[in-house]
């Protein structure tokens, strides 16, 4: 699977929470130049059902204490417009987990910064969230490896450095996880017999 | 209401200043009335620069009416000189904050609250950024003494109806309550409170940083009485300065009409800015930017002056509570004005208690004495 780049936004689909038709104005004719496409929304509403890639709001137009602000909340990246800089309202950004942000009143320059930064960050929280989900696959696994060392220890009566580097080689042999090969183990009883399938 | 008391200070310090032989030039006003329209402040704000040619700017009560007007100064260089105490967290080169920041207004109310009320306060306020900002610095400083905040109830901006707040104080009788409610909201809230109150037999302290003297009037006698209020400025502060100006005023304005602090606040906004440029020679922006530093105006609250590191200004916190007829009695104030802090950056919360010690009275009682 090929990413898309972040320096890439030309069609690319932009969310626009905001109230101020000035800032919105500035917004809207920079992205057009960009080639992205731009949907808006009223930050006080629910939020819609269009698809977007990126998502500006005007952290000014939501106040602290409402159920909407986590409702944007939908793993699309949020570039947060701030125009005050009080803890208390920056501590509500942070719970947004903006991916990046453009300090009001905005200018023409800087939004293809921030929109770059947010695809990257988002690109990257994507890596990442992969990568977690593979590293907690083969924890989750490692009861099942531990079992499997175990069968070949007692049958090929081996040393428990032995037994596994066995498992690990055959793995690699067969072209498969170490975490897939110790279930085969426990499912057949024993080193599966390869040569009769195809790996 | 605040807006047409701001504009007459503004008016008399103007006429003032031109029937003045210390100051020789002349001031024209120039009259914008955005009408707390958020979005008319700058088209205002840019008509005065464009149309009028103005050079300075006084104004602004609210912070999303000043955030609108800053831009504008900053890009073309004007200077807005804003009156209103505000919650901090901003520092633009091209105004010049008179007004309280919050070192000024809510830290010493949150240390009178520790010394002599109690650590376990109940917060209630508008729903917008002056509460948000006043709740967490009051959370910051009461949890780090070992108090506690009991509830934090928010009424969106003009909303009047507080019944089931009120029930809910009654109900739980907290130690006190700090309300940073704004406008109508606040008097009908006070209103209700004391009515249930009465009616409950219960007496529960009142805390605020923005009451003022019109307001109480508005509120009423009873319900008004007995707010204990921090501001920079009361219309019964005992000096020659202040004797004068509330009777220049009580002459203009008649014998019934009260000053508030964002009035006096105005005022001292446009007596700044004449002395610097006297003192700068020239209304331009630089210049006068440059005069206006560390440059001493023994005003109607005290010494006032500008601290260029920040554009804040000096003043002198006190705190106060409201009696009958519309006044406030001071009962304590700062030695001497008090350096602006707007980003809270030498807030120092060992100060308060000894850190996070969980809320036990006679603990609480006995350390509470270590604050200044």
């Amino acid at each position: 699977m090929t990413r898309p780049s972040p320096f890439s936004v030309c069609g690319r689909r932009a969310l626009l929470l905001m109230r101020d038709e000035r800032e919105i104005s500035i917004l809207r004719r920079q992205l057009n130049r960009l080639g992205m496409t731009i949907s808006e929304h009223d930050p006080a509403e629910p939020p819609p059902h269009q698809a977007a890639d990126v998502i500006v709001v005007d952290a000014d137009s939501i106040p602290i204490k409402s159920d909407l602000a986590t409702a944007w909340k939908v793993g699309v990246p949020i570039i947060a417009l701030i125009g005050t800089e009080t803890p208390s309202r920056l501590k509500w950004l942070l719970d947004l987990q903006p991916a990046s942000f453009l300090i009001k009143p905005l200018r023409s320059a800087g939004l293809y910064t921030a929109l770059v930064v947010a695809f990257d960050s988002a690109q990257r929280r994507i890596d990442e969230a992969a990568h977690i989900e593979r590293l907690e696959d083969r924890i989750r696994s490692r009861r099942v490896v531990f079992a499997a060392v175990l069968q070949i220890m007692r049958a090929h009566d081996l040393s428990e450095t032995d037994a596994f580097t066995l498992i690990r080689q055959t793995a690699m042999r067969h072209r498969t996880t170490i975490e897939q090969l110790s279930a085969e183990i426990i499912a057949v009883g024993g080193m599966p017999n390869r040569n009769t399938r195809t790996a | 209401m605040m807006a047409g008391e701001m504009r007459k200070s503004a008016l008399m310090a103007v006429d003032e200043i031109n029937a003045s032989d210390a100051f020789d030039f002349a001031f024209t006003p120039h009259l914008r009335d955005p009408g707390g329209v958020v979005t008319a402040y700058h088209t205002a704000c840019d008509d005065l620069i464009r149309e009028e040619h103005v050079d300075h700017i006084v104004g602004c009560y609210t912070s999303a009416s000043r955030k609108q007007v800053i831009p504008i100064v900053e890009r073309t260089e004007r200077l807005l000189w804003h009156p209103a105490r505000y919650e901090g967290f901003e520092s633009s080169d091209n105004v010049i904050y008179v007004g309280a920041a919050p070192n000024q207004h809510v830290v010493p109310l949150v240390r009178h609250m520790l010394d002599h009320i109690s650590g376990d306060v109940f917060c209630i306020g508008s729903n917008y950024v002056w509460t948000w900002e006043m709740n967490r610095v009051i959370r910051e400083i009461v949890t780090s003494a070992g108090g506690r905040v009991l509830a934090e109830r928010l009424l969106e901006l003009g909303e009047t109806a507080a019944d089931h707040i009120v029930k809910e104080i009654i109900d739980r009788k907290p130690p006190v309550v700090f309300n940073t409610l704004v406008g109508e909201s606040s008097y009908s809230f006070m209103r209700a409170l004391h009515a249930a109150a009465t009616r409950a037999g219960l007496v529960i302290p009142m805390l605020s940083c923005s009451l003022c003297e019109p307001e109480l009037k508005l509120i009423g006698s009873a319900a008004s009485i007995g707010c204990i209020t921090s501001s920079a400025y009361f219309e019964s502060i005992d000096r020659p300065e202040n004797r004068a100006f509330v009777a220049r005023w009580k002459a203009r304005h008649g014998a019934d009409s009260n000053l508030s602090v964002d009035g006096q606040s105005t005022y001292v906004c446009v007596m700044l800015l004449a002395r610097a440029i006297r003192r700068a020679g020239s209304a331009e922006v630089a210049a006068v930017r440059r005069a206006s530093a560390n440059h001493r105006y023994d005003s109607p609250q005290g010494p006032v002056w500008v601290d260029p590191d920040n554009n804040h200004c000096f003043l002198t916190p006190r705190l106060a509570r409201s009696v009958p007829g519309s006044r406030f009695k001071i009962f304590w104030e700062a030695d001497a004005p008090e350096r602006p802090d707007p980003y809270l950056s030498n807030l120092d919360l060992t100060a308060f208690g000894r850190g996070a010690e969980k809320s036990n009275d006679a603990k609480r009682a006995n350390h509470l004495r270590v604050v200044k």
